[in-house]
């Protein structure tokens, strides 16, 4: 059984068919790279199966429960963690906030022992804290830790994000292009970052990317939409060179008469 | 610790304030400080910390006070009895404007709010039979508060109800510091920078919401009940869209999210007008323009301006 599976999966916006009919396995420790030119669908794929938009049809497996109608709150709380296309820190939180925020939902007491100050919460509060320090520490960052995260560069931004999505230890994470916006040696890091996730934590991971060396060094296999649909599936070599995926993105023999945006 | 120190200390020389035999007039703006304290404290909760922009606190505060005035009227209960009803029954009024706020934002939830407040003002003054319309209720005096036949305090006296007013509001804000600097507070924080992302890691902002709303509508009420049972009677001018406009403009210019700030707003707004009493026909457009020129020159309010100056 795959740990994730869409089947048939659709999302129409009024006549706009975003996501149409796609059929994507998820197998446990894989990294599964998930491609196609702007506007493909990539990313209303991604807000499906996180559950930040509807779905028009088809249905969603995680770990074989149906979390198709479930809200994204609670498919994060099942194992889903994801970063976004464009960085999105809590502005008004500190650094270390912003990453032990996503340990609160998880934790035994709840919202109104920590109000109330019992000491169970404030015990829980601080391991959250000391958890998320010791990550920062792995990423180099735990010098920010009380600085708001609109104080560091775009680079130890998104690794802030990663931190926020790790913390949790997730069984899937849904990376949408990591890469956006990061020079050439942080690309590098990223990727051997990734890498480790996978090998040392076990987290399977669906990573949307537009930067192709990332894509083509650490997929096992590679996913490619195309106006919503899937034109291919298979490992990173053979997709690469498949015709109709180089149509996709060069054009074909002919001039596109629509533009994609 | 070092917050609580200070805040001890000036609630200390607060309770010291009658003892100085000061005039009348001085405990009378002091109480009403107070009551706009407690409003301003327990708005900033949703709309500073939740961000969820509510123009109905007046409103609340009215539910509060007439919660008070009825419940006397109809079931002759007293102050200690109508205290915890009026703030559960503004905290359920509080839940039931929660409600649209799952579905709108920004200026849609604003004028939803709007509306919720008009709708409440309409029923106080035209629901006669009930809530006495334009001339209002009568509600007595606190009297005495007794114990297995012991009577502990007498309340009775404007500078007696000074130190029932001061206990009241040092609780609600003890309450609003809890909420916004335990996990919920932080939650609140979250879901006001982004509310996709906060339920993307897995935060149930419904819930949080509705904890906002809730919260805020139950401080308003129990500053309703205070006022009614200060003011011996309850009357709908107190709770028009006016009391929940100016309550707005205290948090902005005291600085959104930090209870303090919105505090201190409550102390300007309260006392501006009697400091420039030659100027009172043009009191709504000085807070106008000073909520104008807050948006664009301090938007954090002041309380704002002086955490990025230490930071």
């Amino acid at each position: 059984m795959a740990l994730l599976e869409c089947v048939q999966l659709s999302r129409n916006f009024g006549g706009l068919v975003a996501v149409d009919k796609v059929d994507l396995a998820v197998e446990a420790g894989e990294i599964v790279g998930l491609i196609g030119p702007n506007g493909s669908g990539k990313s209303t794929l991604v807000n499906l199966i996180t559950g930040v938009v509807g779905v028009t049809g088809g249905r969603i497996r995680f770990e074989g429960h149906d979390i198709t109608a479930l809200p994204s709150w609670r498919i994060a709380r099942l194992g889903i963690a994801r970063t976004f296309q464009l960085l999105r820190l809590f502005k008004s939180l500190s650094v270390l906030e912003n990453v032990t925020l996503p340990l609160q939902p998880r934790m035994a007491s709840g919202q109104a022992a920590s109000a109330f100050g019992r000491r169970r919460a404030a015990e829980e509060d601080r391991a959250a804290a000391a958890k998320g320090r010791e990550l920062l520490a792995f990423f180099g960052l735990v010098e920010f830790a009380e600085r708001p995260p609109t104080a560091l560069s775009i680079g130890q931004q998104r690794m802030v994000e990663l931190v926020r999505a790790l913390i949790v230890g997730p069984k899937l994470f849904v990376l949408d292009e990591p890469a956006a916006g990061l020079s050439p040696p942080n690309v590098e890091r990223l990727i051997g970052l990734i890498r480790r996730m996978r090998d040392e934590q076990g987290i399977t991971i669906l990573l949307v990317e537009h930067v192709m060396k990332v894509v083509r060094e650490l997929c096992d296999r590679i996913v490619v939409l195309d106006y919503g649909v899937k034109i291919a599936d298979g490992d990173p070599q053979a997709v690469t060179n498949d015709p109709r995926v180089v149509e996709a993105y060069l054009g074909g023999g002919r001039a596109q008469p629509h533009a994609r945006g | 610790m070092r917050r609580i120190l200070p805040a001890l200390l000036a609630l200390a020389a607060l309770a010291l304030v009658p003892l100085a035999s000061p005039s009348g007039y001085l405990l009378h703006m002091l109480i009403v400080v107070f009551l706009y304290v407690i409003l301003a404290a327990g708005l900033d909760l949703v709309m500073g910390y939740c961000g969820q922009y509510s123009f109905a606190q007046g409103a609340f505060y009215g539910i509060g006070a007439y919660a008070a005035a009825i419940l006397h009227r109809d079931l002759g209960l007293d102050f200690w009895q109508t205290l915890p009803l009026g703030v559960l029954s503004a905290g359920a009024f509080g839940l039931l404007l929660g409600i649209p706020s799952l579905r709108l934002s920004g200026h849609f939830l604003s004028i939803t709010t709007i509306a919720f407040q008009t709708i409440i003002y309409l029923l106080l003054t035209q629901w006669t039979s009930f809530t006495g319309g334009q001339y209002g209720l009568p509600v007595p005096k606190v009297g005495t508060l007794s114990l297995f036949g012991h009577e502990l305090f007498r309340i009775e006296k404007v500078r007696e109800f000074y130190f029932l007013a001061l206990a009241v509001m040092a609780v609600a804000l003890l309450v609003a510091w809890r909420l916004a600097a335990s996990r919920i507070g932080r939650e609140w924080r979250a879901i006001h920078d982004d509310e996709l992302v906060a339920r993307a890691i897995g935060i149930n902002v419904t819930r949080d919401k509705l904890v906002a709303f809730v919260a805020s509508a139950a401080l308003a009420g129990a500053a309703g009940v205070l006022v009614a049972y200060y003011l011996e009677g309850v009357s709908p001018s107190d709770f028009s869209i006016w009391t929940s406009a100016t309550v707005v403009a205290m948090v902005i210019v005291g600085g959104r999210g930090t209870i303090l700030g919105p505090a201190a707003g409550a102390v300007v707004f309260t006392l501006m007008p009697e400091v420039l009493r030659a100027t009172a026909d043009y009191k709504l457009i000085i807070f106008g323009v000073l909520m104008i020129v807050m948006v664009i020159f301090m938007p954090m309010g002041a309380a704002g301006l002086l955490r990025r100056e230490r930071s």
